[in-house]
């Protein structure tokens, strides 16, 4: 009874332990044509200390468009595009990005016009850089 | 033997319920930002239609299911207690009146086209915004699922629809984790899905923007 009791355990820990998840998302207003936006600002998450907006810049640099990043920009409007993010951590032996969702709004009205979204749990995760390219991806592929 | 039953029921129990019993999100205090900017008295009013809450089956408050360990349901309800049409309303009242708007809330209390009529008509303005929820609910385990059906309609002050806008859908909007940020997902959902119900030109027209 001891041995089957204990096998059980096992199991249900090997489940929980192991038990690996991810979800890659985009979200895009269908009357919006992204490829007419070509200048974009990535405000910089406040208690973001790893730099996340100059990633999401690189990025969006690649993509063909113009990006800049900083704090919250004196004039929004001077940009086509203000780009938001939230970035989530976690720990399993190192620390690693949970989760990050990149929201583009309207600089005039803060109106959100795409967003795009990753959660890889430890055993799916991925570097910073590629969690940004696969969000920011997903949102372009989408027009 | 009788320890590590105990332990063994102790861990199921916390598997099975863990951090999905009682969890609440808040809709009164997102921050929506809409796609217009305009000015003007309008009448607001969100009116509950989701059929399991219209038949009784579920209260006014239940917002969507968390699921346990092994995808048993919780339900998950307003922070407020309130009803989530009120919630709502709180939200898009704000956001009008952040766009420049004057709101004033109208009082309906059925989906039927005739009652949002009347409603409109006594107590309404030359102009109002009723948000029809025919579904909305968040699905938790490992991924949040949200199933929405809302329904926009801007009326006269008769009563008389003059320009409408329907979002539908069932989409992964994130990852699955502890209530605040599942919470945090499914409020970012609610500010672009009302956003994007405003997006229309015949809304901007009907709103005189």
């Amino acid at each position: 009874m001891i041995k089957v009791l204990r096998n059980f355990i096992l199991c249900l820990l090997t489940v929980l332990i192991t038990g690996c998840a991810s979800s890659l998302t985009a979200d895009k207003d269908p009357s919006i044509q992204l490829s007419t936006y070509n200048i974009f600002y990535v405000v910089r998450q406040p208690r973001d200390e790893r730099g996340i907006e100059k990633l999401i810049a690189a990025e969006l640099t690649a993509l063909g468009k113009t990006a800049f990043s900083g704090e919250a920009a004196a004039d929004p409007e001077a940009y086509d595009v203000v780009v938001t993010y939230i970035d989530k951590w976690s720990w399993d032996i190192t620390t690693y990005m949970l989760e990050l969702k990149v929201e583009l709004r309207d600089p005039r009205t803060n109106y959100v016009i795409a967003s795009g979204h990753s959660h890889r749990t430890s055993l799916k995760r991925k570097s910073p850089e590629g969690m940004v390219k696969e969000v920011l991806n997903q949102i372009f592929s989408k027009q | 033997m009788k320890y590590l039953q105990s332990s063994l029921a102790v861990l199921l129990l916390a598997i099975t319920t863990g951090c999905a019993v009682g969890n609440k999100y808040d809709y009164s205090s997102v921050s929506v930002s809409l796609p217009l900017q305009g000015s003007g008295e309008l009448g607001v009013a969100v009116v509950e239609n989701r059929a399991y809450v219209v038949s009784g089956d579920k209260a006014p408050d239940f917002i969507g299911i968390q699921r346990g360990g092994f995808g048993n349901p919780f339900n998950v309800t307003t922070k407020s207690g309130k009803p989530l049409t009120e919630d709502m309303a709180a939200s898009l009242g704000a956001a009008l009146e952040r766009s420049g708007f004057k709101v004033s809330a109208l009082d309906v209390r059925s989906p039927d086209a005739s009652v949002i009529a009347a409603a409109a008509t006594r107590q309404g303005q030359q102009r109002n915004v009723i948000l029809k929820v025919n579904e909305w609910k968040t699905d938790v385990m490992m991924r949040i699922r949200l199933i929405y059906d809302l329904d926009l309609q801007i009326t006269d002050g008769a009563g008389r629809t003059i320009a409408s806008n329907r979002l539908q859908g069932d989409e992964v909007i994130g990852g699955g984790g502890f209530e605040g940020q599942n919470a945090g997902s499914a409020s970012s959902s609610f500010e672009a899905k009302i956003g994007r119900l405003f997006n229309k030109p015949e809304i901007f027209a009907a709103l005189g923007e």
